[in-house]
């Protein structure tokens, strides 16, 4: 089963979520299932509310389901851990340490050896371009930085699955664009499997081989659109992109998708 | 319309304002209290004494023991017996207070005791703490310890509390069980309001030790205040209150200034903050 190319790394298998007392509280998430395959990059749209980080925190082991189960390689997954790393919306940065030691915190949870925790730690230093921050405290970067720093914290472990809760929702609009086309150029480099909720579609489109759309509350799934990673225009940057009639098409069709939650009653 | 331009026109010399100010009140009740009494006479010597008198009798304390001692033997007496209740208070009042925030079973247990011994005001103890301890130095740390306690479980139950839980969340995610997560993530969060527990406790304490040596004792700023109302001496009296304000004033700002060492990032937090 492990490593089975078929077995999706990931599976959310009927995923339901209620808040409060079943049938009495708030239904967040009515009966989703989500398989990700070993080097996807899956991106999950709708509108505000609609569940989706909710399904990720489940994903992630942070919350229990209601019904149904989580996966991991076929096998139910256990315990928040470091082989499902979170990239949180509000960066979630350990405020009384510094970068470097935010960055190695996980490696030293689990016990990696000294010297592979400076390895580790420059490397992911030099990728994110935080090497003359090392030093620094999370209060004295802007919100981009931090979110590199949260970034390489979770990639420095080198997940199995890598969760990612609108990362960029946050950030203003140029950092935004900036990380979408590093998370593009590193996943296309290291093919991480990635689980990324955003409510920008153009976001979607463009980092995701598959989008899955959720319905309002109580989410469900609504539909999934595949745009395959190889077409020409995810190999470059997003204004580019933005200008290429299959993305307009795309963009197009996931936006009415999601106007009609939006609007409906 | 043109703007009041200010004379001083960045951050640090609105410090610099502000301590200029605190002088120059200080200053202007000084020469009241100097009018008051030896320029005017308004008030009398037996109710209030000049400056002078004060600073004379000051001078004569350090050197003649009254009351048993110097003024520097009582001022050690009080800060010893007020040290071994602090020290006490935040030995188990921080272990104690988070553990209120990070067990709930501990807390149900405990809190409910807590609550009830909590509002009894330290003076009350005092009969309770002779009859267990007789007079000694036990005695009146023991009321340094009831008087402290309660500040600082309070609010380092809060410090824990109020981490925000997506730290908590992340901390799980990379891999830190419940013992390390308290060590590495929430105790430095919280240790900015587990100090000013700390704080709160120190200035009760002192407060509730000079109660307690005005009522027994044989040593202490406190007895030597009733040793001067004994005694007639209202100078003696005013040495004294003054070396408890400039003491308490002393301890609390050694305990803030400490924290900036203590706890660097949050300086830059504040910087950020503010910036």
């Amino acid at each position: 089963m492990t490593g089975d190319r078929k077995t999706p790394i990931l599976e959310l298998r009927n995923i339901t979520k209620w808040f409060g007392r079943e049938g009495d509280g708030i239904l967040a998430v009515d009966d989703c299932t989500v398989k990700v395959k070993k080097g996807e990059f899956i991106c999950v749209v709708g509108p505000s509310g609609c569940g989706k980080s909710t399904l990720l925190t489940i994903a992630a082991g942070l919350e229990k389901p209601t019904r149904g189960e989580v996966l991991v390689d076929g096998r139910p997954a256990g315990p928040p851990g470091p082989k499902r790393c979170v990239v949180f919306q509000k960066f979630a940065l350990f405020p009384s340490e510094t970068v470097a030691q935010n960055i190695k915190f996980g490696l030293q949870m689990t016990r990696v050896g000294a010297a592979e925790q400076e390895k580790r730690l420059a490397e992911q230093l030099a990728i994110m371009g935080l090497e003359q921050f090392r030093n620094a405290y999370p209060s004295e970067l802007s919100g981009g930085m931090q979110q590199r720093v949260a970034i390489a914290r979770a990639l420095v472990m080198r997940p199995e699955i890598l969760l990612m809760d609108e990362p960029f929702g946050a950030l203003d609009a140029q950092t935004r664009t900036i990380l979408q086309e590093e998370i593009q150029r590193l996943h296309k480099e290291q093919h991480y499997t990635v689980l990324f909720i955003t409510h920008s579609v153009e976001e979607a489109v463009y980092l995701g081989e598959r989008v899955i759309v959720m319905t309002r509350r109580p989410g469900r799934i609504k539909r999934e659109i595949v745009l395959p990673r190889d077409v020409a225009w995810k190999q470059g940057d997003i204004e580019a992109a933005a200008e290429h009639p299959e993305f307009i098409a795309a963009r197009r069709e996931i936006w009415a998708l999601v106007r009609e939650e939006i609007v409906a009653r | 319309m043109r703007r009041k331009q200010s004379r001083w026109p960045n951050h640090g010399s609105e410090k610099i304002q502000a301590t200029l100010y605190g002088i120059a009140s200080l200053a202007v009740l000084l020469l009241l209290w100097i009018a008051a009494t030896s320029l005017f006479g308004w008030i009398g010597a037996r109710i209030l004494p000049s400056p002078f008198a004060v600073i004379s009798r000051f001078a004569d304390l350090l050197i003649d023991p009254f009351g048993g001692s110097t003024l520097l033997g009582h001022a050690s007496g009080s800060l010893e017996r007020w040290s071994l209740g602090v020290v006490a208070a935040v030995l188990l009042g921080i272990p104690i207070g988070v553990s209120f925030a990070w067990m709930p079973w501990f807390r149900a247990v405990v809190n409910p005791v807590f609550e009830v011994l909590r509002y009894i005001p330290p003076f009350a103890w005092v009969p309770i703490a002779i009859l267990w301890f007789g007079v000694s130095t036990m005695t009146q740390a023991s009321v340094v310890f009831i008087a402290a306690f309660p500040a600082i479980v309070i609010n380092s139950q809060l410090g824990v509390q109020q981490v925000d839980r997506i730290l908590l969340n992340a901390a799980r995610v990379y891999g830190a069980g419940s013992l390390k997560t308290l060590k590495r993530v929430v105790m430095p969060v919280a240790a900015p309001s587990i100090y000013t527990g700390i704080r709160i406790a120190i200035s009760n304490g002192w407060m509730a030790l000079v109660g307690a040596e005005l009522v027994v004792g044989k040593n202490g700023l406190g007895f030597l205040i009733s040793q001067g109302q004994n005694n007639d001496s209202v100078s003696t009296i005013f040495v004294g209150i003054i070396s408890i304000g400039a003491l308490g004033i002393l301890i609390d700002t050694i305990v803030h200034r400490s924290e900036a060492i203590l706890l660097p990032w949050r300086k830059k937090l504040a910087k950020a903050e503010s910036s």
